[in-house]
């Protein structure tokens, strides 16, 4: 039992071990503000150019403007034909596939988890199977099969194309955290008479909470910066989400280089918003899922 | 065989029990065979098919007589073209770089991002939130504010071209822009692992007289093992799959070009759908055979530990 002593030798404030630890952490704290530094530049760029007019591109190239304009920002908003459309696909298109693989994924998560043999076991096995296999594969076939529906280049198309792509990675995380849930209060619900509906949605999907906002921001995040899905199904001008209309900047046009820093800061607040609100949610949900594997 | 009853479990299932289950899976199924499945089998036939172009081509591809498909069923045509032709073996060249780096430098940030933000404190949980933040941006925008940083800013500073556009840094500058993109995913996942090593064993390694070197090498890698198991595939699967980023920041050059970037090219610009899809074909493979190697190895790892 030497291990109380020592502790208390330890954090005595005179020792040398203090002072040490003072030290490391006083070096650790500068360290990390550095590498915060490097890893916001990019952040602080698109801020400093998106209000920086036009004219004053390559003065000073790191410091703030004296003569911070909305000018970019109007002129992303009233000349770029494609920002407004852009903005509407890509709400018409997140929202209702985030909605959708809550729901169907809570449920068939809660059916998986719940139930134990070889065919269960089979599906979640075959659902899981998206993770592996790339995008690249669908490419060509989702194409002609989209085209021949009349679905490519529709909002409606995307949405159904999208959530079936994102299905197995939601599935496996929500399968995973409701393995964790205890069944007790389902089998309580059940003796009182629930039928199986009323015990899902008035029990189990409440429970459920947690791993179900992580979910909804995180593939909100990837479906609101989806491009390669974007750039096969929505092929019309009138379809292009938003990632695809800032493409249109990178052609190395530096008078361009304002709108298009206007251009990217609107494009985040969304999904900024909603990281900056769930993110606690967001990096235990991420840890969870992974740690169990 | 003797029944196993678990305790827990109400009763033996009855039909309806499994009719119920039916109808909860049946939409997530329908949308995942439609989506997924398939399409992915319809893929494999269309790669040793001989196809004209199919994006120009004015009339639709399976009008009634099929006459826009020719039908040379079973030709080995486009994989042979792959294997002999240089472009496709480059891109899988300039891919597996990519993919190396981009692997190596996303897990040696966001390790050590890690370690050194792994307690909580109210200045380590705002460098998580702020660490985590380049993962909110689509790679379009992070690629258009990268190559600006790299040609305007960091170029003049260090007298040098864009790193983007040289050729034999074409590849490094990619995968520092999806290295700074994805290193806080990382790092949220070692912090986790770190979290769950209990302190226990690091008092009974100090009371034994081990330095923090030895600690960190005997007790912290071993325990976190499955965090790098997690880290390694997940960052594999996007290196080997990456395609956004060459398409905004390197069309046409075969510097930046990887497979990915490739197909697409064949499939919708180049008239070669069944190379494309040929080509597909071939990175699911690879990607299947190598994640299944390195889980194997890493799996081997958490047991020895």
């Amino acid at each position: 039992m030497t291990g109380a002593p020592q502790k208390i030798r330890m954090y005595n404030p005179n020792s040398i071990m203090h002072r040490k630890k003072v030290l490391s952490s006083a070096a650790r704290i500068v360290l990390v503000s550095i590498l915060l530094i490097l890893v916001l530049m990019p952040f602080y760029v698109a801020i400093l150019y998106a209000f920086k007019p036009v004219n004053e591109v390559t003065a000073n190239r790191l410091m703030f403007t004296q003569n911070p304009t909305l000018s970019n920002f109007k002129s992303v908003i009233f000349q770029n034909k494609f920002f407004l459309t852009g903005y509407r696909n890509s709400i018409i298109n997140t929202i209702p596939t985030v909605l959708l693989l809550m729901a169907i994924t809570s449920m068939s998560a809660w059916v998986l988890a719940r139930n134990n043999g070889p065919v269960y076991n089979l599906l979640y096995l075959i659902l899981s199977l998206g993770l592996l296999i790339p995008f690249q594969c669908f490419e060509l076939p989702l194409f002609i099969n989209w085209r021949n529906l009349g679905m490519d280049s529709t909002n409606i198309g995307f949405i159904i194309a999208r959530s079936g792509l994102q299905i197995s990675i939601s599935l496996v995380a929500v399968t995973g955290f409701v393995k964790t849930v205890p069944r007790e209060l389902e089998q309580a619900a059940n003796i009182d008479g629930c039928n199986r509906f009323q015990t899902f949605w008035k029990v189990v999907f409440p429970l459920m909470t947690p791993i179900n906002v992580t979910q909804l921001v995180l593939n909100s995040l990837f479906i609101w910066n989806d491009y390669s899905t974007s750039v096969i199904l929505l092929r019309k001008a009138e379809s292009k989400s938003l990632t695809l209309a800032q493409i249109q900047y990178f052609n190395g046009k530096t008078t361009e280089l304002n709108p298009a820093f206007a251009f990217f800061i609107m494009s985040m607040i969304p999904i900024l918003t909603l990281y900056l609100i769930c993110q606690k949610q967001i990096i235990s949900g991420i840890t969870a899922g992974a740690v169990k594997g | 065989m003797t029944k196993v009853v678990n305790p827990r479990r109400p009763m033996r299932y009855s039909t309806k029990h499994h009719l119920g289950n039916a109808l909860f899976l049946l939409p997530t199924i329908a949308l995942f065979v439609f989506v997924v499945l398939i399409p992915f089998f319809q893929g494999i036939p269309y790669s040793f098919l001989r196809w004209k172009d199919l994006i120009n081509e004015p009339t639709p591809y399976f009008s009634a007589d099929n006459t826009l498909m020719e039908k040379v069923v079973l030709s080995l045509k486009s994989y042979n073209y792959l294997f002999t032709t240089k472009p496709f073996l480059t891109s899988l060249g300039v891919t597996f770089n990519f993919t190396g780096l981009y692997l190596l430098f996303s897990n040696l940030l966001g390790f050590s991002l890690a370690l050194l933000i792994k307690k909580s404190s109210r200045f380590n949980n705002f460098s998580r939130t702020a660490f985590f933040l380049p993962f909110t941006t689509s790679v379009t925008a992070g690629a258009i504010i990268w190559a600006y940083l790299y040609s305007d800013i960091y170029g003049p500073l260090m007298g040098v071209v864009s790193p983007l556009y040289t050729d034999n840094t074409t590849v490094l500058a990619m995968a520092v822009m999806a290295s700074w993109r994805d290193m806080g995913y990382c790092m949220l996942i070692y912090i986790a692992a770190l979290q769950t090593i209990s302190l226990d064993y690091y008092e009974a390694a100090t009371v034994e007289g081990a330095n923090r070197w030895q600690q960190f090498v005997h007790i912290t890698i071993p325990m976190i093992v499955p965090a790098f198991t997690t880290n390694i595939t997940l960052i594999l699967a996007w290196g080997l799959r990456t395609f956004d980023l060459p398409m905004v920041v390197s069309q046409n050059r075969a510097a930046g070009q990887t497979a990915a970037f490739y197909i697409y090219d064949q499939i919708f610009q180049n008239r070669g759908a069944s190379v494309g899809q040929a080509a597909a074909i071939i990175l699911t493979l690879i990607l299947i055979v190598l994640t299944q190697i390195i889980t194997r190895v890493l799996r081997r790892l958490e047991v020895e530990a």
